[in-house]
């Protein structure tokens, strides 16, 4: 597994799409979003670069001629796909960290007023990259690389609007009414479904043709 | 016989295709050359053998023990190479090195710091600078640099020149001095069998045609040319494929003996090439 990760960092770091990304996600929706509250913001970043890192890594293993290398050396596809889901956690981590320095440098610059460690945001954003990998990823494993990028497209598109509208609406909006699911209902939820989505994942990885 | 390699009526189905029932064995210490033409189901075959297609029947046995079962373990005794690179252009070479290496148990740096030496390949240059020829000696080093007991290798020769062709023989031939490795080597480019093969193993149209030892086949099969005046119904009988012209004819036989003792001096026979064989089996 170690193995995987190295060539996963090795390749996003390496990737110009994912520096750039990487770079300048973070001041464009700092740019759109001025009306935004901070903690959403800070929310919405933890989830989408989270999501990019473990998407796109993905992917490495799935489409591509490259597949045909990883798929060859001494791994099984059960432990293929385990990975796959533990390493959401460690890209997790990875986003914390960096999107934490990278925030504090703009507060510490003055150039806006936004969140860099806040504990709820990512007690939020945890379930939330947990309920999008597990729709995602099955869709990956079971349909053709086009079919699966529309579906990842749609399922990020709304999940953009859902909370950029929770966003700028504040307290006034949606985010009021989400107030009363508890996190450890929403955790219970996206735990349930991870699970399942790794069963179903291992069930179709193992059958599938590379 | 302990065998390194046993496919046994090894079966797959694609929509227009049929890897039809193939059975195949590889002993330790021999080279086996897969020939066949494009589409005939070699690359299906050894994606199978590698567990990137999944069999619809039948059963492969690496070191004796089932390839799914013991996925893991039998891969970290292969070494593979395939048609093209298919590793990340974006790494450099040692990165590659270091991702590829942490999966292999026997893993041996220094072996493969003498390949990239003697191969003349440069360790921070960027996978996709280099040539087709380089990438395929990279990927060989890859391969060679674990201790594999089995290489297996899907057209490692199509695309390069002469030269580098030679070389990457002449390597194969000094791994298998070792008795207990053997490579499985397909290709169409069948001069390269002729130099290095122990085993012929002729796939056509998702079928077996044969699997022997090199020096059976070429020692049986042969050219035969003559006049159309002989060419009846049960002389073409004997023949694998014919080639007709306004003069006469040229036909490949499995059973150059039998043939003499049927035409005697009537026909003039003359060894097939394994080109000859897979052109004549083809067109049958």
């Amino acid at each position: 597994m170690i193995g995987i990760l190295k060539r996963d960092i090795s390749l996003l770091i390496s990737s110009k799409q994912m520096i750039i990304f990487m770079l300048f996600y973070i001041p464009l929706l700092l740019f759109v979003s001025e009306s935004f509250v901070p903690e959403i913001l800070y929310f919405m970043i933890l989830v989408f670069y989270t999501y990019m890192m473990s998407t796109t890594s993905f992917t490495y293993d799935l489409t591509g001629k490259s597949k045909y290398v990883i798929n060859s050396l001494p791994i099984n596809r059960n432990e293929l796909v385990i990975y796959k889901y533990l390493s959401i956690f460690i890209y997790f981590s990875i986003t914390v960290v960096y999107a934490g320095v990278y925030l504090w440098i703009i507060n510490i610059l003055k150039l806006a007023d936004v969140d860099y460690f806040n504990l709820r945001g990512i007690m939020n954003a945890i379930p939330t990259i947990m309920i999008y990998v597990s729709i995602v990823f099955p869709t990956f494993i079971r349909f053709e690389p086009r079919v699966a990028q529309i579906i990842n497209i749609i399922l990020f598109m709304t999940f953009f609007i859902i909370s950029s509208n929770i966003s700028y609406t504040g307290d006034k909006g949606a985010l009021k009414y989400l107030g009363v699911l508890k996190w450890e209902y929403i955790m219970a939820i996206a735990l349930v479904m991870y699970i399942l989505s790794l069963l179903l994942s291992i069930h179709l990885y193992k059958n599938r043709d590379i | 016989m302990d065998y390194i390699l046993e496919v046994k009526n090894l079966r797959k189905e694609f929509k227009n295709f049929t890897l039809d029932n193939i059975s195949f064995n590889l002993e330790p210490g021999y080279i086996m050359g897969f020939i066949g033409p494009n589409g005939a189901g070699k690359s299906t075959t050894i994606k199978l053998i590698m567990n990137l297609l999944k069999k619809d029947g039948g059963e492969i046995r690496i070191f004796g023990k089932d390839h799914e079962k013991y996925e893991k373990e039998v891969k970290n005794r292969i070494g593979f190479v395939y048609d093209e690179n298919y590793y990340y252009e974006d790494l450099t070479i040692n990165t590659m090195k270091s991702v590829v290496a942490s999966f292999y148990s026997n893993w041996d740096d220094s072996k493969f710091n003498e390949y990239m030496r003697e191969f003349d390949l440069n360790p921070k240059a960027k996978i996709k600078t280099l040539s087709k020829g380089m990438k395929m000696k990279f990927s060989l080093a890859v391969a060679l640099s674990h201790n594999a007991d089995l290489i297996i290798m899907d057209e490692p020769t199509s695309g390069l020149d002469p030269v580098f062709r030679r070389e990457i023989l002449d390597i194969l031939y000094s791994v298998i001095q070792d008795e207990k490795k053997s490579i499985f080597f397909s290709t169409h480019i069948t001069t390269d069998l002729e130099k290095i093969a122990d085993y012929i193993t002729f796939i056509n149209r998702g079928k077996i045609v044969f699997s022997k030892p090199k020096d059976d086949v070429l020692q049986n099969y042969g050219i035969v040319k003559g006049g159309l005046d002989i060419l009846d119904e049960n002389a073409r009988k004997e023949f694998i494929g014919i080639r007709e012209t306004k003069v006469g004819f040229e036909a490949l036989t499995d059973n150059m003996d039998k043939t003499r003792r049927m035409f005697g001096n009537r026909v003039l026979i003359e060894r097939a090439t394994l080109e000859d064989i897979m052109v004549y089996s083809v067109r049958r």
